[in-house]
């Protein structure tokens, strides 16, 4: 890559340009933090048992047969928290959303995604055997209903056998108490298209199967649903409303520097390119399609325009390090060619983490209640893919600190040899030498401010808060300074490091005659400094 | 957390209270809405309240100890009562009149919510319990004065209590009307029922009237759901809870330093401890649900401990609580200043507490004579410490238990039978 607008901007403009970004990112950083809401909010449920109505041979009832408390009557609720002589068949009901304030609620298509998670609550009785962990065979069924429906048409949304691994364990063995049971996720939507949800879940108790068992005395079912605000997500869709043409324009400024260039773009400048593309994917806002249509992949379609961006900046790095080797052997052009080694670590990672979601989120459209961690090939698979992508990003690092530390270190060779170079020369390593350290400063402030951001945001959830007297939502705030950062890193990059027009000065200098012979070679290329790179190649090769 | 904690216990220790004049008695408290009859509470609360179903709300009786027959026909009972009910009441407001034990600003309360007080009265039921659990093997065992002996078992207590709910005066008796440990236990159980109580009935989704923003009522509902200002369940118990509970202490008018302003005072703390132990038991659960389910993005909730783990922790704090005084400007401080000052957590109390050893009426000791005490035990319950020096009788019996059981959902249990043979101590 050659002459870059970078190298010839002047440090007053410069530093306009850089104050401008900086102005847009605390915009941004403010904009989560003042206006948005938390990213996601949880509603706790307590599921009631209702006596359930099996078929005459004693299986649950029909797919069309829903069981609801709200409105009453369908429901003949059942204590769990006694022991009785008999089994009674129960049914444990959840209607969502939770009415408040003495109102329905509904859930809007803003919300974008909800999750549940199940917490079984059972409680210590010394003389019932429970074993540490233990099979959980749910029937679950999911239905939903939308404003303006009959309160009793629920219709099927979703149904499945699953099983769970239910670890309990408890320090304090005393009667009554509760034993500690992980959580187990139930289920997972990745739109919440309708107005009201209805899940139903039976514990199918068969001695013939084996299932359940060896259950303790289960008190309470409670299932917490995530959703993502929909206050969130109008603010997450307006930012990605306002940034994708934006990052679309910058982009066709870009690609016309590249055009208007005599010769072939070079390597960088492609990548550069692929970046931009890749952002102006991830800023497309299509999630105003979910107000419309039901898109359940949305999320999977999320995770895998992240991953794309993401893919290409690590990429980008590997490639904007080598090029800036300053070891040029040969006229050859670099290709992608020579970064195989690097760049498949990148997509191993990558390609490994887009299985592993697959395997997860894929399914999770056939069947919201599926988990890849049940089964025992299933959590090994999905665990062999965590670890093939946490070993690629390794060698990924690896990689990338060894070519910068040779960068680095040809650099400081170069520095040496400054004073006597011609100044075209000169010019050349200089331009090129802050070219680096400028990316690598912006870069590494941006990488370093996304660790902090997600480590600060990670120890401000992990406390619970009573007191809410911050008014800055610091989550909310940490998603969309991050989104905002690497948006401005990009279009920074496209600019900054477009091709440049300028002409250099060259001094002609006498005591270097084989480089104004070199200069008569090239005379067509006078603006891109294509020149500059043939002496430095030819010095390389002396 | 540190700082609130600090704060809060300024503002609960220096509450000054000037002038004097008490308009009700002293020794009801709102714990007696644990002794009404919870079929006519909840038909009043159906009246005033416009979603939730009748028999949803009957869900949480707590009858775990109560034999499987008897609750159930106590169930039908109730059944068949509502109708009836329903027709016979007069204008829901009149709940609150049908409460006993409520003072005035807990009447004004109640008439606001009224669809919250069978849950009070739930709260209180179970706090008692409760208490009456924590203290069975104690000289004081949380009898209520409408029970006359103190040998019956004690998970009785409530049901009789409730059959005499003409009589219910005064629950606890002359005990909680000193400052003593016992009252600083009962305040603070109550409180925390209440809070347990309802945070659990917001979940259940029965309690419709659960808050959803920070501030006062929001004027548009969805718009705040969407923008994600549904509360915390917890955080509503213990704000319903608070402003309930408190309201009593608030609207008494004392004498400056009299001991009658210091057993506010005292109430005040130990109704906030009974609700932090709620909070405190509490478990954070968190989800991770970022990109690829990684934990780039975590939500978090509060999961409620078993209440028997909530009094198990306020009996730790009874046994630590702190003596203090009235001082010179209308505050509390602690009365031995080797102490270390209590927390908001912990619990205080201003007068020792009376002899439970013998009978005393006046005191409200029912004494422990009858009682079954552990011959083998040095501590409390030991018949040694239990029967004050009196000595014990011994009776041998062999009782059935059961044992090697196991479970069936829902909620059979199959065990095999084991007896064993007992010596039961009573105290002389």
């Amino acid at each position: 890559m050659q002459g870059t607008i970078i190298e010839n901007l002047s440090g007053k403009k410069l530093s306009v340009l850089v104050a401008l970004l900086v102005v847009a990112q605390i915009v941004s950083f403010l904009i989560g933090g003042l206006v948005a809401p938390p990213p996601s909010n949880s509603q706790n449920m307590l599921g009631t048992a209702c006596r359930d109505k099996l078929n005459v041979n004693g299986t649950p009832p029909g797919l069309d047969d829903w069981m609801y408390f709200r409105p009453p009557g369908k429901c003949v609720h059942v204590d769990t928290h006694e022991m009785s002589e008999t089994i009674i068949p129960l049914v444990y009901v959840f209607q969502m959303p939770t009415p408040r304030n003495g109102k329905f609620l509904d859930y809007s298509r803003w919300q974008h995604s909800l999750i549940g998670v199940l917490q079984i609550e059972v409680m210590y009785h010394n003389h019932i055997v429970v074993p540490p962990i233990t099979k959980l065979t749910i029937d679950a069924r999911l239905a939903y209903r939308n404003k303006g429906d009959p309160e009793d048409e629920w219709k099927h949304y979703a149904s499945s056998i699953v099983e769970r691994n239910l670890e309990c364990t408890i320090d304090n063995a005393r009667e009554e108490y509760n034993y500690n049971c992980s959580t187990l996720s139930l289920f997972e939507l990745g739109s919440v298209f309708h107005d009201y949800y209805l899940l139903n879940i039976r514990l199918p108790n068969d001695p013939l199967k084996k299932t359940n068992q060896d259950l303790g005395h289960i008190t309470d079912l409670c299932v917490t649903v995530i959703n993502q605000n929909g206050g969130f997500t109008k603010v997450w869709v307006s930012l990605k409303t306002v940034s994708f043409p934006i990052t679309l324009l910058v982009l066709c400024w870009y690609w016309r520097r590249i055009h208007m260039l005599s010769r072939s773009p070079a390597l960088l400048e492609y990548m550069l390119l692929v970046l931009g593309c890749a952002l102006s994917l991830l800023n497309m806002p299509l999630e105003y399609l979910t107000l419309l249509f039901d898109m359940p992949y949305m999320l999977l379609l999320e995770d895998i325009r992240q991953g794309i961006f993401y893919a290409t900046l690590l990429s980008f790095w590997l490639v904007f390090a080598g090029e800036h080797l300053m070891v040029q052997d040969g006229d050859q052009k670099t290709s992608l060619k020579g970064y195989w080694r690097h760049l498949s670590a990148v997509g191993v990672g990558c390609l490994s983490l887009l299985f592993f979601d697959m395997c997860e989120r894929g399914v999770q459209l056939r069947n919201p209640f599926y988990s890849i961690w049940v089964t025992n090939i299933g959590a090994k698979l999905a665990l062999s893919f965590i670890i093939l992508a946490g070993v690629s990003a390794g060698s990924y690092l690896l990689f990338l600190t060894y070519m910068i530390y040779k960068v680095f270190t040809n650099i400081s060779i170069k520095r040496a040899a400054l004073p006597s170079m011609s100044s075209a020369r000169r010019l050349h390593y200089e331009g090129v030498i802050y070219r680096f350290k400028f990316l690598m400063v912006a870069t590494l402030l941006c990488a370093s401010l996304t660790v902090v951001g997600f480590i600060l945001g990670q120890v401000a959830e992990g406390q619970w808060k009573w007191d809410q007297d911050i008014e800055l939502e610091m989550t909310s705030a940490f998603f969309t300074g991050v989104y905002g950062m690497w948006n401005i890193y990009t279009i920074a990059l496209l600019c900054l490091y477009a091709p440049s027009h300028k002409q250099w000065p060259v001094e002609p200098s006498e005591n270097s005659v084989s480089e104004e012979i070199e200069f008569s070679r090239l005379p067509t290329e006078p603006n891109e400094m294509l020149s500059l790179t043939a002496f430095s190649r030819k010095t390389a090769i002396d | 957390m540190a700082l609130e904690l600090l704060l809060l216990l300024m503002v609960v220790w220096m509450l000054p209270i000037v002038t004097p004049s008490a308009t009700f008695s002293r020794s009801s408290t709102w714990i007696h809405a644990g002794f009404q009859d919870m079929a006519r509470l909840d038909a009043l609360a159906l009246r005033a309240t416009s979603i939730g179903s009748s028999s949803a709300m009957r869900r949480h009786h707590h009858r775990r100890h109560s034999g499987g027959n008897k609750s159930e026909e106590r169930h039908r009972d109730d059944d068949a009562e509502l109708p009836l009910l329903l027709r016979q009441l007069p204008p829901s407001a009149s709940i609150c009149k049908q409460l006993r034990g409520l003072s005035p600003g807990q009447e004004k309360l109640c008439g606001l919510s009224q669809d919250h007080m069978p849950w009070v009265a739930r709260g209180a039921r179970s706090a008692i319990h409760e208490c009456q659990h924590q203290f069975q093997h104690r000289r004081w065992n949380c009898s209520t004065t409408t029970t006359t002996t103190t040998t019956t078992p004690l998970a009785d207590d409530s049901e009789l209590a409730e059959s005499k709910k003409n009589q219910v005066a005064a629950i606890f008796g002359p005990v909680l009307e000193s400052g003593s440990r016992e009252t600083a236990f009962v305040h603070a159980i109550g409180a925390a029922g209440l809070v347990y109580t309802l945070a659990r009935a917001c979940r259940d989704g029965q309690l419709s009237s659960c808050g959803c923003s920070r501030g006062s009522r929001p004027k548009d509902l969805n718009r705040e759901w969407i923008w994600g200002g549904c509360g915390d369940n917890l955080e509503y118990g213990y704000k319903f809870a608070q402003s309930f509970i408190d309201v009593r202490e608030r609207e008494q008018r004392h004498k400056r330093r009299s001991h009658e302003q210091g057993r506010s005072l005292v109430n005040l703390h130990n109704n906030e401890a009974g609700r932090r132990a709620v909070i405190k038991r509490s478990k954070v659960t968190c989800k991770c649900h970022g990109v690829s389910g990684s934990c780039s993005l975590i939500t978090c909730w509060q999961q409620l401990a078993s209440f028997r783990e909530i009094g198990d922790y306020l009996l730790d704090k009874y046994d630590g609580a702190t003596e203090v005084k009235v001082n010179r400007r209308g505050r509390l401080s602690i009365k031995d200043p080797r102490y270390s000052l209590p927390t908001a957590n912990d619990l205080v109390y201003l007068d020792d507490s009376p002899n439970y050893c013998f009978a005393n009426s006046s005191l409200g000791s029912l004494g422990t004579r009858g009682r079954t005490c552990n011959r083998t035990s040095t501590g409390i319950d030991g018949c040694n410490l239990l029967c004050c020096g009196r000595g014990y009788n011994t009776q041998k019996s062999i009782i059935s238990e059961r044992c090697d059981c196991k479970f069936h959902w829902c909620c059979e249990v199959q065990c095999s039978t084991c007896n064993k043979s007992l010596d039961v101590y009573t105290c002389k």
